[in-house]
């Protein structure tokens, strides 16, 4: 009977994986667990401190994802490289989503990875690339490939302390 | 027993259940000294994400708006919600012009669900960059 159950359980779990709804990528991360749920949108401020500004803080800060169960999740990145899950969540303050990404866990946090989210009960899902969007509104290009070394903010920081951050220092270039 | 007694023993079985939840967002006052990190390169371990060699990478992630946290000399992480008066915890300008920096900060702690978050209260000392892992790791990431 337990073999039978234990079949089963095994079945179910490959069916669910192979499954269009469980469509987040891996990384090869140690610790990551493809993780697909409903949860509401907070400001980590607001739900940890009561400092609630409107509109989640409209961007300016960092949001998190509170589970049916309680347990609080802090969104630290998504889909476009370099960026986090801020904008992707923010039309989504205070409100339930459907988020589809990687839960790692590290001996030092568990954080998530927004891969993409919908409204609950909506069917298209919308990839987390909100940052690349925004960028490229912002800087009034239509691609945001490679955002991170055409950044005006990036290059001044950049070009102020060094690649290594330190003026004083010059690395040498990369042996080919 | 009275009538009236039997609901206030429910009431009060309630309050002590629930008490242990709300005492997870209970605020330390801690000291820590560590160096500013990048929180989604060095949870993943994706690359070398300490030091000189993860200075690029971290003003990037920083400007992306990824989490920055101070990791301590024992490897505990903190996050960094507020600084002092500033709450813009997301690409804030001053947070992304000290990554990689060591750095001493008094701050708010509150630990909830295996995450510590940290609010600061006062930067007491700023050492800037001083570990120089860029000369054995090259430059982070693709060593350009």
């Amino acid at each position: 009977m337990g073999r039978f159950r234990s079949l089963a359980v095994a079945v179910v779990l490959c069916l669910s994986a192979a499954s269009p709804s469980f469509a987040a990528q891996k990384w090869g991360i140690d610790g990551e667990m493809v993780a697909q749920f409903e949860a509401k949108v907070v400001d980590l401020l607001c739900e940890l401190r009561g400092d609630c500004p409107k509109a989640c803080g409209g961007g300016k800060r960092q949001l998190g994802l509170v589970r049916d169960d309680g347990t609080l999740l802090l969104a630290v990145k998504s889909n476009t490289l370099f960026a986090g899950a801020t904008l992707d969540l923010l039309p989504y303050c205070g409100q339930r989503v459907e988020v589809d990404g990687l839960i790692i866990s590290h001996p030092a946090m568990v954080i998530y990875m927004l891969q993409r989210l919908r409204k609950p009960g909506a069917t298209e899902w919308i990839r987390a690339t909100a940052f690349a969007e925004d960028w490229k509104q912002r800087n009034k290009t239509e691609d945001a490939k490679r955002w991170f070394r055409r950044d005006g903010m990036a290059n001044d920081v950049i070009g102020t302390f060094g690649k290594v951050g330190r003026p004083d220092i010059v690395p040498p270039p990369p042996v080919q | 027993m009275p009538r009236f007694v039997r609901p206030f023993l429910v009431v009060l079985v309630l309050v002590c259940t629930l008490l242990p939840e709300a005492r997870a967002d209970a605020v330390k006052r801690i000291r820590v000294e560590g160096e500013l990190i990048d929180t989604w390169c060095y949870v993943t371990e994706i690359m070398y994400a300490r030091g000189s060699a993860h200075f690029q990478c971290a003003v990037w992630c920083a400007v992306g708006g990824i989490p920055v946290s101070v990791r301590a000399d024992d490897g505990t992480l903190y996050v960094v919600l507020r600084v002092e008066d500033d709450s813009q915890n997301v690409s804030n300008p001053a947070m992304i012009r000290i990554q990689s920096h060591r750095v001493t900060v008094d701050g708010d702690m509150i630990e909830r669900d295996g995450v510590k978050y940290l609010l600061v209260t006062q930067v007491a000392d700023d050492k800037g960059i001083v570990d120089l892992t860029h000369e054995k790791f090259g430059i982070q990431p693709w060593g350009m």
